[in-house]
């Protein structure tokens, strides 16, 4: 499928391309994490999570069935979250980073990986799903 | 030599010489001299042997005999220490001699000197013999034609050697002087802040190594040899092959924050050790590349501090970040059951305060911790000490669970004021806690309201109780129960003391 500028998948009526999509949430802040489940649910989307720690993120990565997307918080309380992205990756779900840093903060390996910066706008958080999904699609 | 010497005696052969010898040993104590020689400086066997040779001869008592006293001695301490002959083409020294009334007078007279060391059976310098000319006719002569013609240089000058004579003498002056700057520079290198060494030939032997080198590499010495021989664990670190590359090509390299591991200490652990240096090839004759000149200084400390640093920002960015999005949470949050800005502004601004007194209470710490009952306090004290009883043992909270600890009894004493025990005049609040299981701790907080309002659990569940449930829940692991009896409200918060999967 070709890519298309998210503008465009608007206009086209595809903003609707999140409603019903199951998204991981790894997030060690709870206030951050109630943050992210207000808006996915103004998206429609359906928040599975959130956990707070790598352990269980990588466990929900591996077994959570039908998963559409991912949000990963990179520090995860002090650990990197990377192997819940490497298991994801492993099922081919897209996957969606979020950190104080933005994309710059990612080690080589996930980078081109969609980010967001703390703190994030809804549409900051939008257009990142959106282009993950674009991206695993494409 | 053994034959001839057994076959002559060459004691008397010395002595007939007609050249002026003496001995010297090496503390420069007359052994012996000849006759041609005792004849030259006008003294007798007996006043001489045995004597330290500037005690004989002082040079006498003009203001230049110093001077020429040290030149000598300097000649005859450089073959002693080099094992070489050393020449001095042309010395002044002064001579005593009795005029006829037996009173001391002192001539001045020009010398020419050979100091060449005599070895003993194991090879160690055990005496020098000095050859000396007396010249100082030659010399005058110079001075006279010089005076008449006003030139120093004549063809009689020629004729006489002088010139070859002042040409020794210029040689043998400007050898003084590279000598007094070899030693200077010497000095330079050795006491020079940063480390400085030379390597010599194709296996970068030590030739010199200043103390600052030393310093560097501890314990071990060097001089002599290679550096794959003197420093093995630097074999591997890639710096030979830098010293090769830059012997063979004659290239500069220059070294900035390069990491280097060194044992420092004897049998110890390799360390780290950042340097900024410098590799210059060293040219000899013809151009030739002979070896490697190394100099730099040890940047560890600057390195470190910058990494340090760097983290200490990194660790800020994460933290301000991660508190910006949670006061976008707590914003966006309250915005959903407050319509109205002012309450909106009211709500929040208390929920930022609680977020901040927790903050001030862990700066106080340096962000080592804060004690429960402080936190408690903090985020009821304004209900009054008396309508809020606190009880329970001292319990050190790490950070984030104080930070949590704190939006929390801030949220319960919100609620205890609006709809709560705090609502009405009489009620009070109870607050117990205690530490179980002391060898997986778990800290357990009741929280029971009594002489409130009576109580009908809500329709819909506020921000305050999801926040209380999920941040217990998530952030600290624990478990929290809340329970709208009728006759107060309250909750029974548990969690575990010790985890040790990085949450703070």
């Amino acid at each position: 499928m070709r890519k298309y500028p998210f503008r465009w998948i608007e206009a086209m009526g595809m903003s609707n391309a999140l409603t019903g999509r199951k998204v991981l949430v790894v997030e060690d802040e709870s206030l951050v994490a109630m943050l992210l489940e207000t808006i996915l649910e103004d998206m429609g989307c359906i928040p599975v999570g959130p956990v707070s720690t790598v352990d269980e993120g990588v466990q929900k990565a591996e077994n959570e069935p039908d998963l559409d997307l991912a949000l990963l918080d990179v520090n995860v309380a002090g650990r990197q979250v990377f192997p819940v992205a490497e298991a994801l990756a492993r099922r081919g779900i897209p996957m969606v980073f979020s950190t104080g840093y933005g994309e710059a903060g990612l080690p080589p390996e996930w980078r081109g990986v969609p980010a967001i910066q703390k703190p994030f706008s809804e549409a900051a958080v939008r257009d990142a799903m959106l282009g993950a999904l674009n991206v695993a699609r494409a | 030599m053994r034959q001839l010497a057994n076959t002559m005696d060459l004691g008397a052969a010395f002595d007939a010489s007609p050249n002026a010898y003496v001995l010297l040993n090496t503390d420069l104590v007359i052994a012996g001299a000849n006759t041609a020689y005792l004849e030259l400086v006008n003294a007798k066997r007996e006043q001489i042997i045995g004597r330290p040779m500037f005690e004989a001869f002082d040079s006498g008592p003009s203001d230049e005999a110093p001077e020429n006293v040290r030149q000598v001695r300097d000649s005859i301490l450089h073959a002693i220490k080099t094992g070489q002959r050393d020449h001095l083409a042309i010395v002044r020294f002064s001579i005593p001699f009795e005029d006829p009334t037996g009173a001391v007078i002192y001539e001045d007279r020009f010398w020419s000197a050979t100091h060449t060391p005599i070895r003993d059976e194991t090879g160690k310098v055990a005496l020098v013999l000095q050859h000396t000319t007396d010249i100082t006719e030659i010399e005058s002569l110079r001075h006279q034609v010089g005076a008449v013609t006003g030139e120093t240089s004549t063809a009689l000058d020629a004729a006489l050697g002088g010139g070859v004579l002042a040409r020794a003498q210029q040689v043998q002056q400007s050898n003084r002087k590279l000598e007094i700057e070899r030693r200077k520079l010497n000095d330079l290198f050795m006491q020079a802040p940063g480390f400085v060494a030379v390597l010599g030939g194709p296996d970068h032997v030590f030739e010199l190594a200043n103390s600052a080198y030393g310093q560097l590499i501890g314990h071990r010495e060097v001089l002599g040899k290679s550096v794959r021989e003197a420093m093995p664990e630097v074999v591997d670190q890639g710096f030979i092959d830098l010293l090769d590359h830059v012997y063979t090509t004659g290239e500069t390299y220059e070294g900035r924050e390069s990491l280097l591991q060194l044992q420092r200490r004897r049998g110890g652990d390799l360390e780290d050790v950042y340097l900024n240096f410098i590799y210059q090839p060293i040219l000899g004759e013809e151009g030739r590349i002979v070896g490697v000149f190394v100099q730099g200084h040890e940047v560890t400390e600057t390195v470190k501090a910058d990494q340090r640093q760097r983290l200490m920002i990194d660790e800020l960015n994460h933290r301000v970040k991660n508190t910006l999005a949670t006061v976008q949470s707590i914003a966006m949050q309250t915005a959903r059951t407050h319509e109205d800005p002012a309450s909106f502004a009211e709500t929040f601004q208390s929920r930022l305060m609680a977020l901040s007194h927790t903050h001030n209470l862990l700066t106080r710490s340096h962000w080592e911790g804060a004690d429960l009952r402080d936190v408690l306090q903090h985020e009821t004290l304004a209900h009054g000490a008396h309508r809020v009883i606190l009880n329970g043992p001292s319990v050190a909270l790490p950070p984030a669970m104080a930070v949590s600890l704190g939006m929390i009894f801030h949220e319960l004493a919100t609620n205890a004021a609006k709809y709560g025990a705090l609502s009405t005049g009489d009620g009070r609040v109870f607050v117990d806690w205690s530490v179980q299981d002391l060898t997986n701790r778990k800290l357990v907080i009741f929280w029971r309201e009594q002489g409130g309002p009576s109580v009908t659990e809500p329709s819909r569940r506020g921000f305050g109780s999801r926040l209380i449930e999920r941040n217990v829940r998530h952030d600290l692991a624990g478990e929290a129960k809340l329970v709208y009896a009728s006759d107060g409200f309250n909750a029974e918060i548990s969690l575990p003391l010790d985890r040790g999967d990085g949450h703070e």
